[in-house]
């Protein structure tokens, strides 16, 4: 039986084309001697005897990419291809629960893939406050791959949802992931004095002492983490996987009419080092923070602004003063257009408030776009349809996280 | 001869004593300034509690270069989720530092009072919580001590892990001590409103007489009825670990009276109150004494019934901080 073929996404048209025609029975191994080309398109036509759900493992090294069963929505699919010999796998079926800030987010992850299914927990509290918590159906778990969609948006909430998370891994469950967007605590603190107290490191310490379900230590899915120092703070009993949202920066950046117009900006050196490799094929902007006098001046330290669309990018934003001086020098500079990114917008007090919107010509008093993911939820809320700003959903990038 | 002789107890004495730098978080301040006053061994450290603009805590220890080689304790209060993180970060860091040993004072565990697993699905926080705490960093003077007043459940000991030490304290000998104080200390008989806190509390409290009272299932409803003993005549106390609405006490207060309890009071180690339920047992306008309770005694252990309370009979205050002094020295 043929499976039907979606249309090539256009970002593989270039690639090369390894084969058009190819059937087989069973599973299959394909040897490359290509070393450079680490994804290959591959388009199965036909699969006798076996059922519609199939994957396929591409096997580079110590990499494995997983298949994702073939949707039109996928935007990228790699063929197999294996020295020794290539397993075909089910897809994994996960029991996605959530808490009530994420719900939302939750539901787009579903709907990205069949494989996930959305379960829900009662949250009540007793009269002291305290939680009184309820997972429903928890013997319909068991043996399942078990997800939870975290949100810290403040110390108060985290408690609950730290009791759900410690007690999903001992409900005889076949694996557990949490799914932490945004790692909070990390941003401001800085150890600079004995006395100093890395919050980070609290939140790291409480994370890692997840309990250990069947399927050994928890993975820990997280997008854009501000230092990267900080994947060293976790224990062994826990399997950090770091993210990104530039991916899906760069997906929009793509569709703009002006694609070819644009350049990216780095607020300070951390940022840049952050992010310039996911971002090398675009013109680069650095910019950095000169101290004159008893001032701290933002100014442009390398690259071109001059008529371009120029790209802030960031991996969060607070009270937005950064954005907002880098968004100064870029005008005074010549930039025909500005826009920001950031993976978390977190603006406490409401700050986003703080951005208005270009809607021709004035860069120097607002933004063409404010891109944002959907991280932090309560954000969300507020600045949705509301222009410059812009959500792109994580919800494809953590559905594929929730397949490794 | 004999001056030698006591010479050599006390220094035998004193040299069991440790001076202990005790921090304290916000809700506290009261309890650990009563804490110092106990022992000049003891004296008091403070801690920069601000936050930044996300409402994430930024915290600072002071002089966290004078703690080192010393032992060091905190003294916590979990009285809502919200203030939980805060003080964790402080509990995970300081034992850190350096410090000789690390001793968490939590008169009050919290959690533990609600919630029964009897499904699987029920997520019990008291578990979480444990965990939490038995999860403190190791310092040099090995486990961290958890002192804790009264626990809920007696099997929550075996929640905890083996990097911390709990050592499980009571309120019942300030109970005693203010009982002997009482003009009618002949008259007083003990009264437990349920089983639970007569396995609690019976062998502390043996040498007075005692009355069990139990709830019994009515059609819908649920009764409390005595089970054992006779109040009649008597100055009755009745005696649990914490009361939170307080209708359990209100019942059997009822109970007691109706069979013959002369004056009927109350002890709780925790007056947890939520939602100012200590309301309940204040006399109301032209209430006389004989309607309500004689005395109500709880402990400093929840700092806001503490402050929210104030002077207000029936009430009064039992301190903890004789009985956290003498725990610092274990």
């Amino acid at each position: 039986m043929a499976a039907t073929s979606p249309p090539l996404p256009s970002s593989f048209q270039n690639r090369k084309k390894i084969f058009s025609n190819f059937t087989s029975s069973k599973p299959f191994s394909i040897l490359s001697s290509d070393k450079k080309c680490s994804r290959f398109w591959c388009q199965i036509k036909s699969f006798e005897n076996q059922p519609p759900n199939w994957s396929v493992e591409f096997l580079s090294g110590t990499e494995p990419i997983h298949l994702i069963q073939n949707s039109p929505s996928s935007s990228m699919s790699m063929a197999a291809a294996s020295a020794s010999d290539s397993a075909v796998k089910t897809v994994k079926k996960v029991c996605l629960f959530y808490c009530a800030e994420t719900k939302a987010l939750a539901e787009r992850i579903a709907a990205e893939s069949d494989a996930i299914e959305i379960r829900s927990i009662n949250w009540r509290t007793f009269e002291d406050g305290f939680p009184n918590l309820f997972i429903p159906n928890a013997h319909g778990i068991r043996g399942q791959h078990v997800a939870f969609l975290a949100s810290f948006s403040s110390p108060g909430v985290i408690f609950e949802q730290l009791s759900v998370i410690y007690a999903l891994p001992k409900l005889f469950i076949s694996s557990f992931t949490l799914v932490l967007p945004f790692f909070p605590t990390g941003t401001s603190e800085r150890m600079e004095d004995e006395g100093d107290v890395a919050t980070a490191f609290t939140l790291a310490r409480i994370l890692s002492n997840i309990p250990t379900s069947r399927g050994g230590p928890t993975s820990l899915v997280t997008f854009d983490i501000h230092a990267l120092q900080e994947r060293f703070y976790f224990g062994d009993n826990i399997l950090p996987c770091f993210e990104s949202g530039i991916p899906l920066l760069k997906n929009r950046l793509q569709q703009l009419p002006d694609s070819d117009n644009i350049s990216i900006a780095f607020p300070d050196d951390g940022a840049w080092k952050r992010f310039h490799k996911q971002l090398q094929h675009f013109p680069t902007i650095v910019c950095n923070k000169v101290r004159i006098g008893d001032q701290r001046i933002v100014r442009i330290k390398e690259g071109e602004a001059a008529g371009r669309h120029v790209v802030i990018v960031d991996d969060l934003v607070q009270s937005g003063g950064t954005l907002i001086e880098c968004q100064r020098v870029l005008a005074a500079n010549g930039a025909a257009k500005i826009s920001a990114y950031v993976t978390h917008g977190i603006f406490p007090n409401r700050s986003w408030q703080r951005f208005e919107c270009d809607n021709g010509g004035h860069p120097e008093n607002g933004l063409t776009y404010f891109w944002i993911t959907d991280s932090c939820p309560q954000t969300v809320k507020a600045v949705m349809s509301k222009p410059p700003f812009e959500i792109l959903s994580l919800a494809g990038s953590i559905a594929a996280a929730l397949q490794i | 001869m004999e001056n030698n002789n006591n010479m050599g107890e006390l220094k035998a004495q004193n040299q069991n004593k440790k001076q202990v730098r005790l921090f304290y978080c916000m809700e506290c301040e009261e309890l650990a300034a009563k804490v110092a006053a106990q022992s000049q061994l003891i004296t008091l450290q403070s801690i920069n509690w601000r936050n930044f603009d996300d409402g994430f805590p930024n915290l600072f220890i002071n002089n966290a270069h004078d703690i080192r080689g010393q032992h060091v304790a905190f003294l916590a209060s979990f009285s809502s989720p919200s203030v939980i993180f805060e003080q964790l970060s402080v509990i995970y860091n300081l034992p850190r530092l350096f410090v000789a040993s690390f001793t968490l004072v939590l008169p009050f565990f919290p959690t533990g009072s609600f919630e029964r697993m009897e499904e699987e699905g029920d997520v019990a926080t008291a578990f979480t919580m444990a965990r939490i705490l038995s999860n403190i960093p190791i310092s040099r003077g090995g486990p961290t001590s958890l002192v804790i007043y009264d626990i809920h459940a007696l099997q929550e000991r075996f929640y905890f892990g083996d990097h911390v030490l709990p050592l499980f304290e009571t309120g019942i000998p300030l109970l005693k001590q203010r009982l002997h104080q009482l003009p009618d200390a002949e008259k007083i008989v003990v009264a437990f409103p349920d089983d639970g806190a007569w396995k609690r509390f019976h062998k502390l409290l043996d040498h007075f007489p005692m009355v069990i009272c139990t709830k019994v299932r009515e059609g819908d409803k649920r009764i409390v009825r005595l089970k054992e003993g006779n109040p009649a005549g008597c100055h009755v106390v009745i005696v649990d670990d914490l009361v939170q609405s307080g209708g359990t006490l209100i019942e059997c207060q009822k109970v007691l009276v109706a069979h013959g309890a002369a004056k009927v009071s109350a002890y709780v180690t925790h007056g947890v109150f939520p939602k100012r339920s200590w309301e309940r047992f204040t006399p109301k306008n032209d209430e006389g004494s004989e309607k309500g309770f004689a005395f109500f005694w709880i402990t400093d252990s929840c700092p806001h019934t503490v402050k929210a309370i104030g002077n207000r009979a029936p009430f009064e205050v039992l301190s903890l901080a004789g009985s956290i002094a003498d725990a610092l020295q274990i």
